[in-house]
């Protein structure tokens, strides 16, 4: 009994790996994931930047921050609306393999996505502007919590039960922003008035940021100890509204 | 055991009944066809027996497995062709079928060689290493094929495998599927295409309005269906007037022109056929060719349905119009 369990883990290991090979061969390179996991974090971080003195390390931060968050979330919303309009998920959906399993494969392609395209921000933050990293360590753990948590964000907009991307882009990106503008991105948690910084709270950015203040500058708001808490945790709670999101499409038949 | 076993089986879209307490069973090694006009429940319930949609009420047992329990030893002996093709068009088809074996833990062993063997039979290695969006529709149809078959399912779904092929195509597929169950595999094939049921399988569901009307093999829902036999005429010269008088004899039920011939059915030929031609001689017309023809399976699922397919149906206005087909 043991020995079907592991072995059965084994190869919902293994399905999930397929899953995110596939998925990263398939979707990366594609236009929309491109526009909205890659060039927008940038955009968004020149257009707030221009004019505004800020020390490089506090910039690298705020980039690393935008980039694992606008990336990781970009996935869900992309990928699984245009695998469901190409019939594709069907596939998907009747594998030998359980429905956690995909999602956690479609979390990890998101999260993959946000890391490779933070490195990229990081690279050049390292070399071109010479900043230093204060601790690397937390640097790794919140560039792989991040992705994760907010790619888990992006697939509850992608479990929603329809077949164009474009009905999900929407609100998965007015939320975005709203989340960019309340957590602490450009406006910095010690600036903003207490009741803005009670709003704050609410928002996994929040965390995120904090702990890039963290790693690359040393010093946060928030014990990083609970940024890294919170966004453990926000990873593992944001499956649930995704799983309860395919059933509920198992049952409409979408 | 059956492969498959379906128990008062029903599906709710809201409001909207798309199937009506259904039950039937597949047996091990049969080809059954899943009959129905567009809209009858047809895709509905191969959505069901695959997973891919939850039941409002009823039982699914595949390999005497209760799907809604335990789904995962269903899925593993299962292989889905769905409607579309729907295959990866940014991949190769040999990454399209790498994929696929993965997923369905095809020992890495045997992966290449079950490709090679798969691509081979249905004709593509050649463009194994072409991308997909370059297939034409019946060569990524052969594709959805090979990727639902390469881990060997003994039960194989295919959801109208043919329309929108060209001939060739559609005959290849059909003889591909005829292969499949001759070496094992239970397939259970959903169609509104009737010659390919009758073709193609043991025993056909006629499902209409979610609810199914008549299951047996094609001969048996042939004989029962006597009363739609029918006298195919071609006449010269081929003027409609003719025509719409060859529908007022006495013993045709109604008339339908099938290109340069017409179809006139009747529940006793014998009485039709000297009307024909005595009509002939009266009128001053030859007859081309004569025939009577049993019950086609188009014309159960005619007289089931009520649904015409493809030809104009004229009734004699000689007597009250009766009527083909329990929906009409």
């Amino acid at each position: 009994m043991m020995q079907m369990t592991i072995q059965r883990l084994k190869n919902e290991f293994s399905q999930a790996w397929t899953v995110i090979v596939k998925d990263i061969r398939v979707y990366y390179l594609r236009p929309g994931m491109i526009m909205f996991g890659f060039l927008m974090p940038f955009f968004m971080f020149f257009s707030f930047s221009v004019r505004r003195q800020m020390e490089a390390g506090d910039g690298l931060a705020r980039l690393l921050a935008l980039t694992i968050f606008f990336t990781a979330a970009a996935a869900g919303p992309f990928i699984i609306p245009t695998e469901r309009r190409v019939r594709t998920y069907d596939r998907l959906l009747a594998a030998p393999m359980s429905l956690i399993t995909l999602l956690l494969g479609k979390i990890a392609v998101g999260a993959f996505f946000a890391i490779a395209v933070s490195t990229v921000a990081l690279t050049a933050g390292l070399l071109i502007f010479k900043v230093t990293i204060a601790q690397p360590g937390f640097l790794a753990l919140g560039l792989l919590l991040g992705s994760l948590a907010f790619s888990a964000l992006g697939l509850i907009f992608g479990s929603i039960p329809t077949n164009n991307p474009g009905d999900v882009q929407m609100p998965s990106t007015l939320l975005r922003w709203g989340l960019m503008f309340i957590s602490g991105v450009f406006v910095p948690l010690n600036e903003m008035v207490p009741a803005a910084r009670i709003v704050a709270y609410f928002s996994p950015l929040t965390y995120a940021q904090d702990l890039m203040n963290h790693s690359v500058m040393g010093s946060g708001m928030i014990n990083v100890w609970l940024d890294v808490a919170v966004l453990l945790l926000t990873s593992i709670l944001l499956l649930w509204p995704s799983i309860q999101l395919h059933k509920r499409a198992q049952v409409l038949g979408n | 055991m059956n492969a498959i076993e379906v128990n008062a089986l029903t599906k709710y879209y809201g409001d909207h009944l798309a199937v009506n307490d259904i039950s039937f069973s597949v047996k091990k090694g049969e080809i059954f066809g899943f009959l129905g006009p567009n809209g009858a429940g047809k895709t509905t319930t191969q959505r069901m027996l695959t997973t891919l949609l939850k039941p409002t009420s009823g039982q699914i047992l595949i390999n005497g497995h209760d799907i809604a329990h335990d789904a995962y030893p269903a899925k593993r002996v299962m292989g889905l062709v769905p409607e579309e093709s729907c295959v990866y068009t940014e991949l190769s088809a040999w990454d399209n079928l790498m994929f696929t074996s993965s997923l369905y833990l095809v020992s890495r062993s045997e992966r290449a060689d079950r490709a090679r063997h798969l691509l081979e039979t249905f004709d593509l290695l050649e463009k194994k290493d072409v991308k997909v969006e370059k297939f034409s529709k019946g060569m990524r149809r052969r594709l959805s094929i090979a990727m639902a078959i390469i881990h060997k399912p003994t039960l194989l779904f295919l959801d109208e495998p043919t329309p929108g092929l060209d001939a060739q195509s559609a005959r290849d597929i059909l003889g591909l599927i005829r292969q499949l169950n001759a070496e094992g595999t239970t397939v259970f094939l959903t169609t509104h295409l009737i010659e390919e049921a009758n073709q193609l399988c043991d025993r056909v569901a006629i499902i209409n309005n979610g609810k199914i009307a008549k299951i047996d093999t094609p001969e048996n829902l042939k004989l029962s269906f006597q009363r739609v036999q029918s006298v195919e005429v071609s006449i010269k010269p081929n003027d409609h007037n003719y025509g719409e008088a060859l529908g007022k004899l006495s013993g045709a039920t109604s008339l339908v022109k099938m290109g340069d011939k017409w179809r006139l059915y009747t529940e006793d030929p014998s009485l039709l056929l000297p009307a024909i031609m005595k009509f002939a001689e009266e009128s001053n017309i030859s007859i081309v060719s004569l025939n009577t023809l049993a019950p086609s399976l188009e014309d159960v699922f005619l007289e089931i349905t009520g649904k015409p397919v493809g030809a104009v149906k004229q009734e004699p206005n000689h007597k009250k119009p009766q009527k083909r087909g329990m929906g009409e």
